[in-house]
């Protein structure tokens, strides 16, 4: 049986073979377009970008914060499946984890270029500050980046022996015992790869809900919400990526499996909706018109807020709520795809509403860092657009998470044979 | 050792065994001028675009503009720098201990630590940390104004109000106190109950910004008094 997985490695379709260099061409450009930008970067300093004094985390931290989820998304579904026992998740649930995998290796990226001083990264190891949570949030990561591997290879290690791969590090057994305590091991994982995936996120939450300074912020509901976040994007990006790999057979379910998604999916949007709601009307109800809450319904990124709603929340579910729609693939992809948008959009909103609210609003303001077209260096607020620098490094880091996955795509074997 | 100023310069012993360093502005005494302001940029070759110190106007929508309507005008200014909070949030959120507090009640900055995250701007509540996005540019340059007191800042760091570090730790009052032509601000120790500052706290009525979070500044406003509309001045 085992070599069944090395034949459908190797015979890649001719055509998608093209498609396939092309593909990865564009990404190289990418990558090397956005390093380049980076450099750039380091050279002129953060001037570049439109983040300022007033707005002082950008798109940087959006993607980062969005990476994080993917990957908590991701782990999540596929440890609860393994540990709950979900049959039907097998045949993607490699392909889970390795999302996740790579998923957070890309965030871990996408803080590098947020530095004014990346140079002295180095400064985090060996100064550490334990009640910053940044830290908190530096060490866990590196913790399940290690943990997210370990759980892949172990999902893959009798297959990578059977084909002799490198990867499989000197296993050597490839008999159905050694594939059934291996099968074993990864339920033992399972157990911590769960609340580490949902540690990853809370404390990523918790950078932002812990800071007293930041009223939009400060708020026990930040981990719970970052948490159904996570569910919502990790499991729409899970989807579509498997509805994408099984084109190349790669990995092979029936559509009834997109179903399950669709409505699990359905599941963890509503949990989304309803936290958001909770967030929203904790702080609109006093009626304090200088919350910034209020800035989600009126003002510039009030339309932002609609996409969120509507788009991210309201048209998929009502999408994955029906039964027959759930059953066609391009539905569930749709509705992934629009969940997807809608998560991203939230991070945005509650970045840049969190921090361009001052909290001092006093004329003549903060101070900006740099002097403005209009000759004044202060500002009472701002709005915050990404540059196109900012959107070119993003799309090179973007760029090499999806290299990433591509190659462990073609080159790791993510057929899961269930247990008999 | 500091630029001293003839005349107005005179060490003072008692900041340098100080234990809990703090500032009180006298909302009676400022009239806005920004002095304060200028002086600290000078003294500390703050880039253009940064500031330490900025004086905000407590009254209407833009700077110098009072509240009400003619003649029933209020206003006063709060002329603000780090509070150099006794619970500071900035020093909690640094990631690799690069702010930090001194043991003078200073909350001041390692230049050469900072890896530029920006977490503790995130964390201050109110806005007196300043970060550099490009290399600090200086006008006139730095050379010719107070040479070599103040360690000189790349791009890509945080920097903030440090009460003058350099001068308060020769005994010397930070150079805002001295530029000050009101002597609204004043400067001791919070913690000796015969300085300037306590007696000022105790005979009059003052506030601190935010007091509900927590963070316990070290900067104390006095409130205005005087007659604070132009009908009752008039």
């Amino acid at each position: 049986m085992s070599t069944v997985t090395t034949d459908s490695t190797l015979a890649a379709p001719a055509r998608g073979s093209r498609t396939m260099t092309v593909w990865i061409g564009v990404l190289i450009a990418l990558i090397l377009i956005g390093f380049a930008v980076w450099i750039y970067q380091m050279i002129h300093g953060l001037q570049i970008t439109h983040m300022r004094d007033n707005v002082i985390w950008g798109v940087y931290i959006i993607t980062f914060m969005f990476f994080v989820g993917l990957s908590a998304g991701g782990l999540i579904v596929a440890s609860a499946g393994r540990l709950f026992n979900v049959e039907r998740f097998t045949p993607i649930v490699r392909l889970a984890v390795v999302e996740a995998t790579v998923t957070i290796a890309t965030a871990a990226l996408l803080i590098i270029p947020d530095l004014g001083h990346a140079g002295r990264i180095y400064n985090l190891f060996f100064h550490p500050h334990w009640l910053s949570p940044m830290i908190w949030d530096l060490t866990v990561i590196l913790v399940y980046l290690v943990l997210s591997l370990l759980y892949l290879w172990l999902y893959m290690r009798r297959d990578l022996a059977a084909r002799g791969s490198w990867m499989a590090l000197g296993t050597k057994d490839t008999s159905d015992k050694a594939r059934a305590h291996d099968h074993h091991l990864t339920y033992t994982l399972a157990w911590i790869a769960l609340p580490a995936a949902v540690l990853v996120h809370s404390i990523t939450a918790w950078i932002f809900g812990l800071q007293i300074s930041r009223g939009f912020w400060y708020s026990a509901i930040m981990p719970p919400l970052f948490i159904s976040s996570a569910l919502v994007s990790g499991l729409a990006l899970v989807t579509i990526l498997a509805f994408i790999v099984r084109r190349s057979g790669r990995v092979s379910f029936g559509d009834e499996l997109g179903g399950f998604l669709g409505g699990l999916l359905a599941v963890f949007l509503a949990v989304e909706a309803f936290l958001v709601l909770c967030e929203v009307l904790a702080g609109y109800y006093p009626g304090i018109p200088t919350d910034a809450v209020h800035q989600l319904f009126t003002g510039r990124y009030a339309p932002g807020f609609g996409v969120e709603i509507v788009v991210g929340l309201v048209i998929p579910f009502v999408l994955m709520a029906r039964a027959a729609l759930r059953r066609q693939p391009r539905f569930v992809v749709t509705a992934s795809v629009l969940a997807l948008i809608g998560i991203f959009v939230h991070r945005a909103n509650l970045i840049v509403i969190g921090l361009g609210k001052d909290p001092i609003t006093l004329p003549p303001g903060t101070p900006l860092g740099t002097p403005q077209a209009n000759g004044s260096s202060f500002a009472t607020s701002s709005v915050y657009f990404p540059s196109v620098w900012e959107f070119l490094v993003v799309l090179g880091i973007v760029g090499l998470s999806a290299l990433l996955f591509t190659l462990a795509i073609k080159y790791l074997p993510l057929k899961e044979k269930s247990p008999t | 050792m500091s630029t001293s100023y003839v005349g107005i310069d005179v060490p003072d012993p008692a900041l340098q065994k100080a234990t809990r360093l703090g500032m009180v502005v006298d909302q009676d005494r400022c009239i806005g001028c920004w002095s304060c302001a200028v002086a600290c940029k000078e003294q500390q070759d703050v880039g253009i675009g940064l500031y330490w110190l900025r004086v905000l106007t407590v009254g209407g929508d833009a700077m110098d503009v009072p509240a009400g309507t003619f003649p029933a005008l209020t206003m006063s200014y709060q002329s603000t720098n780090c509070f150099h909070c006794d619970n500071p949030p900035c020093v909690k959120a640094c990631p690799t201990q690069a702010t930090y507090k001194m043991p003078n009640g200073i909350v001041n900055v390692n230049y050469d630590r900072c890896i530029g995250c920006r977490y503790c701007m995130v964390a201050c509540p109110y806005d007196n940390r300043v970060f550099n996005w490009r290399a600090p540019v200086q006008e006139p340059p730095a050379s010719v104004t107070v040479v070599g007191e103040t360690p000189a800042r790349p791009k890509g760091v945080v920097e903030k109000c440090t009460f003058c570090v350099q001068r308060t730790s020769d005994g010397l009052l930070p150079r805002c106190v001295v530029a000050c032509p009101t002597g609204a601000r004043v400067f001791g120790d919070l913690d000796d109950p015969n300085s300037k500052v306590s007696i000022l706290l105790r005979d009059r009525p003052s506030y601190v910004v935010f007091p509900e979070r927590g963070t316990k500044p070290s900067l104390h406003y006095l409130i205005r008094q005087g007659p604070n509309t132009v009908g009752g001045a008039l």
